[in-house]
C-alpha cells in the first residue's frame, strides 16, 4: 500500500451551512469528495472548541488524557492563575509523533497548539496564537521560513497572526471593513495550499495535515450574511455585497480543495473540522449571575464597571484574581471561552471556600440552580446541561479541569463581563460553536456514497492511523470508523492495536502577563468567543 | 551546566536577531533594547518568545513573575538586560522541574 494520507482541516465547519452551498453549485469538489466517499456528522468535544477540539481529533485521546480544556489552563487545582496553553502542554502524543515513531514524514500546517514545534520528521508551520513577527521561529525544520518566502505569495504577515489587521476587523467591523477581511482570508488560504504543493513537491510526506481557519473566524463575524435561515435580514446593498464576498471565500475554498485533491489522487483524504456552527440568540452573563446568587462577591471599590456590557473588558481578564474578594466568592467563571465553572475549595489561602465535604453537596445545588435560569423574554431555559467534570473527562488531568462544564441552549458561550441583567438577547444573531462538525472521508480504501452514523472526534485519529498502516494505539478512546473502510481493505490490512508510546518533546510553561492574556482575549474576541 | 549571563545574552540576541530580519528592523539590539518601546513587541510575542527560551535551555522558567511585575511597573516595558538577568537567576537556580517527558504521563 501507499501511505499517503491528506488531512483537510476545516475550522469550524458545519453541513449546515456546506449543504446548502453545495446544493446550489457553490462548491463542487466537496460534493464530488463525497460522493466519492463517505460522510458523517463528527460530534465535538465539550466544550466544543478549537484547543480540545483539534488536539483530541490529533490525538485520539479526550482533554482529560492530553490536558487541554480551553485556551487556558491552571497551573495547580489551587492556583487562581490561569496561562495560555502551548505545545508543551500538550500530554499525548499526536498524529506527527505516531508517524515519527515508525519513520514516515508529517507536513503539519496551521494547527493549534503545535508551537515550539514537535521535533519530527518533516514540516510544522505552527497555527493559532503565532505572531507572524515569530513565524521563524515556529517553522520546524529550521531553514523552512527561508524556504518559503521565495514562494511569489508567501507573506507571514497575512499568513499568521497580526494583531493589528485582528483589530481593525474586530474593532472596525465597520461596512468597509468586512469585504476586505473576508479577502485577506481568501489569501491567507491560498498561501498555505501553495506552501502545501511547494512541500508536496519537494519533499513529499506520507501524512499531510493542513487547516484552514477563515470558516472558524468567517462563520463567527459574518454568520448572518451566511445561514440561509436569515437571508431575508440581508436587505441593504451592502448586506448582499457582503453575503457575496462570503460565498466567494466558500468557493475560493473549494478550488482549493479540488487543487488538493488533483494533487493527492491516490491518497485517502479526510475532511475534519473541530466543531460546528449555529446561531447564538442570547448572552448569559455567568459572573454577575453568580454575584446575584451570593456565590461571588468582587473586592470592594473593584467591582467591574457595569457600563456597556457588550463591549469586551480588555483589562478585566485577570479580575478573577485581583479583582474578586476571595472572602466571599465560592464559584466564578475565569475564561470566556470554555463555558467553564470553577468552585472555590477551602484551603489556606481560601477559608470560606468550599470545604471538601461539602463540595458535592455544593456543586450538585449550584448545578440544579444553573439549569433554573430562563430567558425574561422567552421563559425558555438558557441552559441546557450542567456537567460536572469527572462525568466529561477522565485521565491525569481532571484535576485541572473546569469544576462545571454548561452548555447553553443556543449552543453559545457565556460572558464573563458584568451585566445588570443576567440574560439579555442578541439584537442579531451571531455564529457560534454546536457539538456537532464534519467528517469526510475518501481513497482508495474508503466506501463511496456511505453516510454513516455520527462519530466521534476521537475516531478519526484511528482511521488516519489505520489508512497510513500504521498500529492504533490501545489507549485511543475512539474507534476505528469501519463503516468508513471498505471491507476487503479491513480483510487484507486488518487493524493493528498495539500499546505504542512516542517520546514527547518540549519543556514549557507559557504563561501570559495580563496584558498578553489581554491580546489572546482580544483574539478571542475577533473570533467571536467573547462579548 | 551553569551559564554566564553574557551567554545568556548571546543566545537571546542571537533568538531576537534571527527573527528581527524579518521585520525589517535595522536598528542596534542589545542589553538596553526595550522590548516594547523599541521592538515594538506585543506581550503576545514576549510569551512565544518565552516558550523559545524554555525549550532552548531546556528548562521551565517562572515568567508569570516576570510578567506580573512588569504589569505593575509605571512605565510598562523590559530591557533585554532585565529579561537576561531573571533567565540567568532561574537558569543556575532551577525552581521548575525540567520538563521534557520521553512518555505520556498516563504511560501511553
Amino acid at each position: 500500500m501507499t501511505r499517503d494520507v491528506l488531512l483537510i482541516g476545516l475550522d469550524g465547519a458545519t453541513f449546515d451551512i456546506l449543504d446548502p452551498l453545495m446544493e446550489e453549485g457553490a462548491m463542487p469538489a466537496l460534493r464530488e469528495l463525497i460522493d466519492a466517499g463517505a460522510r458523517a456528522t463528527l460530534r465535538s468535544t465539550v466544550p466544543a472548541l478549537t484547543p480540545p477540539a483539534w488536539t483530541s481529533l490529533v490525538t485520539g485521546r479526550g482533554p482529560g488524557a492530553h490536558g487541554i480544556f480551553d485556551f487556558f489552563r491552571k497551573d495547580d487545582e489551587a492556583s487562581p492563575l490561569f496561562r495560555f496553553l502551548t505545545s508543551q502542554d500538550v500530554a499525548s502524543p499526536a498524529m506527527w509523533s505516531y508517524a515519527n515513531n515508525e519513520q514516515l514524514q508529517s507536513t503539519v500546517l496551521n494547527f493549534p497548539l503545535t508551537f515550539p514545534a514537535p521535533k519530527v520528521s518533516g514540516h510544522i508551520l505552527p497555527g493559532g496564537f503565532m505572531p507572524w513577527r515569530q513565524l521563524r521561529l515556529g517553522c520546524h525544520p529550521e531553514g523552512l521560513f527561508d524556504r518559503l518566502r521565495a514562494l511569489p505569495s508567501f507573506n507571514p504577515r497575512e499568513l499568521a497572526l497580526d494583531m493589528t489587521q485582528e483589530a481593525k476587523a474586530i474593532e472596525g467591523c465597520s461596512a468597509d471593513e468586512y469585504e476586505p477581511w473576508v479577502d485577506m482570508h481568501i489569501r491567507r488560504e491560498r498561501q498555505w495550499v501553495d506552501i502545501v504543493q511547494y512541500l508536496r513537491k519537494t519533499e513529499p510526506s506520507a501524512f499531510t495535515a493542513l487547516m484552514f481557519d477563515g470558516t472558524d473566524k468567517i462563520q463567527h463575524l459574518c454568520w448572518r450574511f451566511i445561514d440561509p435561515a436569515l437571508r431575508e435580514t440581508l436587505a441593504s446593498p451592502w448586506d448582499r455585497r457582503v453575503r457575496d464576498k462570503v460565498r466567494e471565500y466558500y468557493s475560493r475554498l473549494d478550488t482549493l480543495i479540488a487543487e488538493l485533491r488533483e494533487s493527492f489522487a491516490d491518497a485517502t483524504i479526510v475532511v475534519a473540522s473541530d466543531h460546528g456552527f449555529g446561531p447564538q440568540v442570547r448572552t448569559f452573563y455567568v459572573n454577575s449571575w453568580l454575584e446575584r446568587m451570593g456565590l461571588l462577591a468582587w473586592r470592594e471599590g473593584q467591582a467591574p464597571a457595569s457600563g456597556d456590557a457588550t463591549k469586551l473588558g480588555l483589562d478585566q481578564l485577570a479580575r478573577h484574581v485581583y479583582q474578586i474578594d476571595w472572602s466571599r466568592t465560592r464559584a466564578f467563571a475565569p475564561m470566556p471561552s470554555g463555558n467553564g465553572v470553577h468552585i472555590v475549595k477551602a484551603d489556606q489561602a481560601h477559608p470560606h471556600g468550599v470545604p471538601a465535604g461539602e463540595y458535592r453537596a455544593f456543586r450538585d445545588d449550584l448545578a440544579a440552580r444553573l439549569l433554573e435560569v430562563r430567558d425574561p423574554e422567552t421563559n425558555e431555559p438558557v441552559v441546557l446541561r450542567v456537567s460536572p467534570r469527572e462525568a466529561l473527562f477522565s485521565g491525569p488531568h481532571l484535576s485541572l479541569a473546569p469544576d462545571l462544564t454548561l452548555e447553553l441552549h443556543d449552543g453559545g458561550l457565556f460572558s464573563i463581563l458584568s451585566s445588570s441583567e443576567s440574560v439579555r438577547r442578541r439584537p442579531l444573531p451571531t455564529g457560534t460553536h454546536r457539538p456537532e462538525g464534519i467528517f469526510i472521508a475518501a481513497g482508495p480504501e474508503i466506501r463511496r456514497g456511505v453516510r454513516l452514523e455520527p462519530l466521534s472526534i476521537l475516531d478519526v485519529a484511528p482511521l488516519l492511523l489505520h489508512q497510513l498502516g500504521l498500529p492504533i494505539p490501545a489507549v485511543l478512546e475512539g474507534h476505528l470508523p469501519v463503516g468508513a473502510v471498505e471491507p476487503q481493505a479491513l480483510t487484507s490490512r486488518p487493524p493493528r492495536y498495539d500499546d505504542i508510546s512516542p517520546a514527547l518533546t518540549g519543556v514549557g510553561d507559557a504563561a501570559l502577563d495580563p496584558e498578553a492574556e489581554a491580546e489572546i482575549l482580544e483574539r478571542l474576541q475577533a473570533l467571536g468567543y467573547v462579548e | 551546566m551553569t551559564y554566564t549571563r553574557d551567554q545568556i545574552l548571546a543566545e537571546v540576541l542571537e533568538l531576537l536577531n534571527s527573527v528581527a530580519q524579518d521585520w525589517e528592523f535595522e536598528g542596534p539590539v542589545g542589553a538596553h533594547t526595550r522590548l516594547f518601546a523599541d521592538l515594538a513587541f506585543e506581550s503576545l510575542e514576549l510569551v512565544i518568545l518565552g516558550a523559545k527560551i524554555q525549550e532552548r535551555f531546556n528548562q521551565v522558567f517562572p515568567f508569570p513573575e516576570l510578567f506580573a511585575e512588569i504589569g505593575q511597573r509605571q512605565v510598562r516595558d523590559l530591557t533585554i538586560g532585565e529579561w537576561v538577568a531573571f533567565i540567568e537567576r532561574h537558569l543556575n537556580q532551577p525552581v521548575g522541574a525540567v520538563a521534557v517527558p520521553t512518555r505520556a504521563p498516563e504511560g501511553v
